[in-house]
């Protein structure tokens, strides 16, 4: 058995029995027998324009696992400067050039949610979103919070916003695309509307 | 362009460098200015480890053993694989003291010049590189010393 997948199992079995699964902080599915591919979940962290939001990540695990990190994207759209806030992509060190072949699958989640909780704004993958962070903090914290009610199940319903992008979605524009524009111009509608047109 | 260097005080630079000699060089040029961490860190490439292996002198004299009953006992676990150290299994012990499987450790060390589990890091065979940590090196200490000026005046 490639050394990959035998890590993975026992990874797996790590992660299920661990005390943050216990406390559904965090959540790992396999999607498919040669446990190449998973499916994890993450909690919003208490205090944070995430908290009460479920997080989908596609995990991919290469062949070359441990010795090189698995690939980690948001499957969830989410308003962070280190996660792009179109593709999901995220910039995190661990999962790049200071991965060590000693991390684990519920290490990979535990920093994702640390990440969540501590933004590093100075080595951005969403330039607007860590823009909007270090200029604007009070529109960040809103403009995230509203997110994770729309697309992470969070409790807190901002209605002033989705009266913004309602009014964009009239006009004809899609809806998802209607609150990055606004989301990107600090909700200013008439500057969202010309990105949208031009 | 010799003036320029000259200027700058860098006279290493001969005039006819073989292509082996010239990131050497470079690597001489942007410490002396202090360029060093904005540079290397781009250099180390986005989506992999640093691309720089532990040096060969250092894997070939990692102390090697293999495990006894009584070790396996112990139920050591190998952070590579995560099993447990067996009996007969073959072992190498870092410098910084973790312990591996050979088949697990030796892959990783043929990448890149950490420890897995603590990041300590082993010498390489990249002379560019050698004179980044040598430069790191130096910093760390000058930082350390500056402290402690720092603290013999204030503390
Ligand atoms: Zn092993
Ligand atoms: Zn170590």
């Amino acid at each position: 058995m490639a050394i990959a997948e035998q890590r993975i199992r026992r990874e797996f079995r790590e992660v299920i029995r661990s005390e943050e699964v216990e406390r559904c902080r965090i959540k790992v599915e396999l999607v498919n027998d040669k446990f190449n591919e998973l499916k994890g979940e993450i909690a919003g962290p208490p205090e944070t324009p995430y908290e009460g939001g479920k997080f989908q990540l596609e995990i991919k695990i290469p062949e070359t696992y441990p010795f090189n990190p698995p690939k980690v994207r948001f499957v969830t759209r989410i308003w962070h400067p280190n996660i792009s806030s179109v593709t999901g992509a995220i910039c995190l060190d661990i999962l790049k050039d200071q991965w060590a072949a000693a991390m684990t699958l519920r290490t990979v989640l535990l920093s994702l949610q640390a990440l969540l909780a501590a933004a590093e704004p100075d080595d951005p993958q969403d330039a607007v979103v860590a823009r909007q962070y270090k200029e604007r903090q009070d529109v960040f914290q809103k403009t995230a919070t509203h997110w994770t009610n729309v697309y992470a199940g969070g409790p807190n319903h901002a209605d002033d916003l989705e009266d913004k992008v309602r009014q964009l979605t009239n006009m004809g524009f899609e809806e998802d695309q209607a609150r990055v524009a606004l989301s990107s111009h600090n909700w200013d509608t008439a500057q969202a509307t010309d990105f949208l047109l031009s | 362009m010799a003036s320029y260097f000259d200027d700058h005080g860098v006279n290493e630079l001969s005039e006819n460098l073989t292509s082996d000699e010239l990131p050497l060089v470079m690597a001489r040029i942007l410490l002396r200015f202090g360029f060093a961490d904005d540079i290397w860190l781009t250099t180390m490439g986005s989506d992999g480890l640093g691309p720089y292996p532990t040096a060969k002198k250092v894997i070939e004299e990692l102390p090697t053993q293999i495990i006894t009953k009584e070790e396996a006992e112990k139920k050591n676990t190998c952070s590579v694989c995560l099993g447990h150290l067996e009996e007969d299994n073959e072992v190498k012990t870092l410098l910084c003291k973790h312990q591996f499987h050979t088949k697990c450790i030796l892959p990783w060390l043929e990448k890149v010049n950490t420890c897995p589990v603590c990041r300590e890091e082993f010498a390489t065979d990249d002379p560019a590189y050698e004179e980044f940590r040598k430069y790191k090196a130096r910093k760390k200490q000058r930082d350390f010393e500056l402290d402690n000026l720092h603290n013999s005046m204030f503390g």
